[in-house]
């Protein structure tokens, strides 16, 4: 049981550590820009926020 | 939800006052092309919503970041506009106000920096301003948040202010053809009358951005006259007149006093930008920086955080993880992995953060924009100018927002060579990776060490920068202009706001993709073709050390745990030292250390250090080179080439450096 439980564990930081690789693939993929820095930062923000309007005039 | 647009020439206080009248705070720097996209902020206690964009010197675009204005007035109608000037530039600032007011759309006029207007013995009549102008006007001074109250108020209370379209007495012929075009475009195309007037004007000043759009909406009463407004030179009318208007307005509206402080800007400028003085200080103030960096303040605090988690924290867990029956592997995964490896990373906080301190400090002074116009020179030499230092001293940082930065570089051939270049700067990812090989092998030169690297990074990029001039045949050259501010004291809160902005990333990544490429290489060096190891020797990761062995020792490198490391840097590159501290099984930098002083000499640890400087990007730069060239062939491009570089470079480094030491 005690084994399991350790192997679980191992499993679960080993899972955590693909999925974090991958997830940031994915970010750089659709244009995440500083992907790899996964934090808040103000570039991301502005990159979130661009909407792409068309000309009202 | 309401929209405050914050508009004005480049380096006039728009991000501080953006941060002053919003509740987040924004990356400022004092000089030009920090803002390279609009930033978005809500008012504080109140739902007005309040747009910062790109400094622009006229709504006619000449880079990337002026057609950001543009369009947006184009594209938006905000309830309010805020144009944001200098006080003490007032003539050459008015001459956006004059093209912003005549769109109509209700605006303030703000006098920023007010007090080093007042320092210099002058001040402005406030009321004649307002009358001319047809807005309200006010003095600000954001950084001393003098007059943002007042500011706040007007912002709050924005249905208040009324539009008056500014109308300037052109010349009568000049006059007419925006009267016929503006009739013409509001009775065929039903625009406001208003707007008709603005876009009769921008067009007959040849602004491109509008002749594109006039283009594609086929505006005929506008494009069947292009020519003759080209032949009759109306857009040398429309400037002179506007020149004229401001000349006559300034000079009635001046009030002089007595100057209450000598120049001393201009006394200090005389020597900081002096053409044989201003390299040298320029250098000598980053050598500081690294001395501060390196050996004075960011190396004992380091060596404390090491001592810190390597001993008490790794001890304790290894402790509790034994109590708890935790398994032999577990306990490898999370105290020689995890704690060794992120823990690792962390411990270089202090240099990193010392650092990023010291560089807020120089831009928050005023002197980052005297070190574009020193470096100017420099760099016409290798056909770029002090406008591409800007996007390298910011890839120093990180290389993903240099080359965003490097958007404010007009010309497209320019801007790619920027951008190619950008890899060689040495972004502070890298600074772990170089703490640890200047304090293995370097300890008594470790900030002269690290000044070197990137002084090597800043050479490498020139000349390559100079390679390609050549084979992209690049012919045009941007534009340089570079606005001086006054010296400031720098303030506290925005120093550490710098440093924190950052920084933070660093910290960030730690628990991301720096875990994540800890446990990936922890997995590979402990395990191998035969299961689970507790020699590293016998696991995967070792095996393609080894076999990559001849291809690295002409430049040095023959340990595998080194090489191995390498690779895990395209992930990013604090991962190398990461990879370092797990494969070589100890969670202490100091361990790390003396292992590292035993297998490998100073001169092929200098040459590591060139090559990890040179080589391939990390990923998200990568990512970001595509997104700003628009092709795949430019990334394959950087990565190839980079390699090469930092191949040939290292090479001769440890060749004729083992021939002398």
């Amino acid at each position: 049981m005690k084994l399991l439980v350790n192997l679980l564990i191992i499993a679960a930081i080993i899972g955590l550590a693909v999925w974090v690789i991958i997830r940031t693939f994915k970010k750089v993929k659709t244009g995440g820009k500083c992907a790899a820095c996964d934090y808040d930062c103000e570039l991301k923000q502005l990159k979130n926020r661009q909407t792409r309007q068309h000309l009202t005039l | 939800m309401p929209s405050v647009a914050l508009i004005g020439n480049p380096n006039t206080g728009k991000t501080t006052l953006f941060n002053s009248l919003t509740n987040k705070y924004a990356y400022v720097g004092n000089w030009t092309g920090v803002t390279v996209e609009k930033k978005v902020g809500t008012l504080k206690d109140s739902a007005v919503q309040i747009v910062d964009l790109p400094g622009a010197y006229s709504l006619n675009p000449l880079t990337k970041d002026e057609a950001v204005v543009t369009t947006y007035l184009l594209h938006n109608r905000p309830d309010l506009i805020l144009n944001i000037t200098n006080a003490s530039q007032l003539k050459r600032n008015l001459l956006l106000t004059i093209q912003v007011l005549e769109r109509g759309i209700p605006a303030i006029l703000i006098l920023n920096m007010i007090d080093d207007l007042k320092r210099s013995g002058r001040s402005y009549n406030l009321d004649l301003l307002s009358e001319r102008l047809g807005c309200k006007v006010l003095a600000t001074n954001a950084r001393g948040h003098r007059g943002i109250k007042e500011l706040h108020d007007q912002i709050a209370n924005y249905q208040r202010v009324t539009a008056h379209p500014l109308q300037l007495t052109y010349p009568p012929m000049l006059q007419q053809a925006i009267r016929q075009a503006s009739e013409a475009l509001t009775a065929d195309f039903e625009f406001e009358p208003t707007l008709a007037r603005w876009l009769a004007i921008q067009f007959i000043d040849q602004n491109k951005a509008i002749r594109k759009i006039a283009r594609q909406r086929k505006l005929t009463p506008l494009l069947s006259q292009e020519k003759y407004y080209d032949a009759q030179h109306f857009a040398d009318k429309i400037y002179d007149t506007r020149l004229a208007f401001i000349e006559k307005l300034l000079k009635d509206a001046t009030e002089t006093g007595q100057s209450q402080q000598p120049q001393l800007t201009s006394k200090i400028d005389k020597v900081v930008t002096n053409p044989i003085l201003g390299l040298p200080i320029f250098a000598g103030i980053f050598f500081l920086m690294f001395k501060l960096s390196f050996d004075w303040v960011g190396t004992p605090l380091s060596d404390l955080l090491d001592w810190f988690l390597s001993v008490p924290v790794s001890n304790t867990v290894n402790h509790l993880l034994i109590q708890a029956g935790a398994i032999p592997a577990l306990r490898s995964l999370i105290v020689n992995g995890i704690i060794a490896g992120v823990g690792g990373v962390l411990a270089f906080i202090p240099q990193i953060f010392t650092l990023f301190a010291c560089i807020s400090l120089l831009e928050d002074s005023g002197y980052m924009a005297r070190a574009a116009l020193v470096t100017d020179r420099l760099m016409q030499m290798i056909g770029l100018n002090g406008k591409s230092f800007i996007p390298l001293i910011i890839g120093f940082g990180c290389n993903v927002t240099g080359i965003m930065a490097a958007r404010t570089i007009e010309q497209p051939k320019e801007r790619l060579v920027t951008t190619l270049i950008m890899p060689f700067m040495s972004c502070s990812a890298r600074l772990p990776i170089y703490s640890l090989v200047v304090a293995a092998f370097f300890p008594h030169h470790q900030a002269l060490i690290v000044f070197s690297i990137y002084f090597l990074g800043v050479v490498v990029a020139l000349l390559v920068a100079k390679l390609y001039q050549v084979l992209f045949h690049v012919k045009d050259r941007s534009v340089f202009i570079v606005e001086l501010p006054e010296y400031h004291l720098p303030r506290l809160d925005i120093i550490w706001h710098g440093t924190w902005d950052k920084g933070k990333g660093f910290i960030k990544k730690a628990g991301t993709i720096i875990f994540a490429g800890t446990v990936l290489i922890w997995l590979l060096s402990s395990f191998g073709p035969h299961g689970f190891v507790t020699d590293s020797t016998a696991s995967y990761a070792a095996s393609l050390g080894h076999a990559l062995v001849p291809m690295f020792k002409p430049i040095g490198i023959v340990q595998w745990q080194a090489i191995s490391a390498l690779f895990t840097g395209v992930l990013a590159k604090e991962v190398i030292t990461s990879s370092m501290m797990v494969m070589f099984h100890t969670s202490s930098k100091a361990v790390l250390i003396a292992a590292l002083g035993q297998f490998m000499s100073p001169v092929a640890a200098y040459a590591m250090l060139a090559f990890v400087l040179l080589y391939i990007p990390c990923f998200a730069t990568l990512a970001t080179i595509k997104e700003e060239t628009g092709s795949y062939k430019w990334v394959f491009f950087s990565v190839v080439s980079s390699f090469i570089i930092a191949y040939i470079t290292a090479f001769i480094l440890f060749q004729v450096g083992s021939l002398i030491f």
